[in-house]
């Protein structure tokens, strides 16, 4: 808990309402899987962006706040949305009254898609929690709500070193791609230098903290990537993201998955 | 350094940047997702992304100064594009700023960021 503000003075951010930049001395940090204005049943919230918006707001309080901090303590958003207008007519306004004055390092993109067709904001937050780390694990792992889904909805870094992994694609060694036009080789091509990397630097699938699947295209994923995903998991998952965009690096790559680990 | 390179033979870079970083000590500094735009909010190169990505990273630099750190602080990048074809310029660009290997690397097609006449964005995390 030791926030500092960056360029807090610079009007272009300032009169948006978020900072260039927040650092902080990490010593327990949460990162939360992306949320969506999704209800108990996990049917989405009826009522469009001002609905989704406030939804996807109270259930990350939730998630905050069983980790003992409020907005007050986030860091990093990451607002994705599919349409741009309506967030900046009704959902910039939902979201203000959560945040109040706190001012977050901030990325909001536009997406093709998300989860659900339907679903038209999803947000991820990182934050500073108050408090020592505690001595009992490295990773906390939590849900607020009972989703199903395989998947954390919050991930707390006790302490220990975070290592963040390039994006990683099916490549091979010697530069090739793996799986051309092949969703279940893609899959596995990347878990696997997932694993690689994660080895190399002293990390396991287990203390993976929060993943982000970039895919062209979501259903094409969940035929095939789920199974490769479980298996590399063990059912130990982090908080996750899938969104569905439009390109990544090169025309053959499916699938691009980056992972935040930690190490103690 | 604060932080440490993690490099494996086993799965190497597509290009020239870092496959993972691990932070070792220090102050970690989460940077907004930065836009081609001057100090009073005005698009700086529209419609034109070598332009637009220069600025970008000049703005993600001054960011990491006012923080004591520079481009070589940070640990990761994501870049978002709104155009493939834009990717050579940038990654030009890119490659113009920073003093040799690239932090651990993300690129991103997206629909679009939050003003249509942006091409590029840029975000990272950096230890200082």
């Amino acid at each position: 808990m030791d926030r500092r503000e960056v360029l807090a003075e610079r009007p272009v951010e300032k009169s948006r309402g978020f900072m260039p930049g927040v650092s902080v001395n990490p010593s327990r940090v949460l990162f939360t899987a992306g949320l969506t204005g999704r209800n108990p049943d996990g049917g989405l919230v009826a009522g469009g962006m001002a609905a989704q918006t406030q939804r996807t707001f109270e259930r990350l309080r939730a998630i905050l706040s069983r980790a003992g901090a409020k907005f007050d303590a986030v860091v990093k958003q990451l607002v994705y949305v599919t349409d741009i207008e309506a967030y900046n007519a009704s959902g910039r306004p939902e979201r203000a009254k959560f945040f109040e004055g706190t001012r977050t390092a901030s990325t909001g993109l536009v997406v093709r898609r998300l989860a659900d067709p339907a679903m038209l904001i999803e947000v991820e937050l990182v934050v500073d929690l108050p408090g020592s780390p505690s001595r009992t694990s490295l990773l906390e792992k939590y849900n607020v709500e009972d989703h199903g889904g395989d998947f954390h909805q919050g991930v707390i870094v006790n302490g220990g070193r975070l290592l963040y992994l390039a994006g990683q694609v099916a490549n091979s060694p010697d530069g090739s791609v793996a799986g051309v036009g092949d969703w279940g080789r893609q899959a596995e091509k990347v878990y696997e230098n997932i694993g690689h990397v994660l080895r190399a630097a002293g990390a396991t699938p287990a203390t993976v903290v929060k993943e982000t699947t970039w895919v062209l295209s979501i259903d094409a994923w969940r035929r095939h990537g789920p199974p490769v995903r479980r298996a590399f998991y063990k059912g130990d998952f982090p908080a996750s993201t899938l969104v569905e965009i439009p390109g990544l690096a090169r025309p053959e790559f499916l699938v691009e998955i980056e992972v935040i680990a930690a190490v103690a | 350094m604060p932080f440490s390179t993690i490099a494996t033979p086993e799965a190497k870079p597509v290009a020239n940047y870092k496959m993972a970083t691990r932070l070792e000590g220090g102050r970690l500094l989460y940077v907004s997702g930065q836009v081609a735009w001057d100090t009073n909010g005005n698009i700086v190169g529209k419609g034109d992304v070598r332009a637009q990505a220069r600025q970008t990273f000049e703005n993600l630099r001054g960011v990491l100064r006012a923080e004591g750190g520079d481009l070589s602080s940070l640990m990761k990048v994501t870049t978002y594009i709104t155009r493939i074809e834009d990717f050579p310029a940038v990654a030009q660009a890119r490659s113009e700023v920073f003093q040799g290997e690239l932090p651990a690397s993300t690129l991103i097609v997206v629909k679009s960021l939050f003003h249509p006449d942006f091409l590029i964005e840029v975000e990272g995390v950096a230890a200082i």
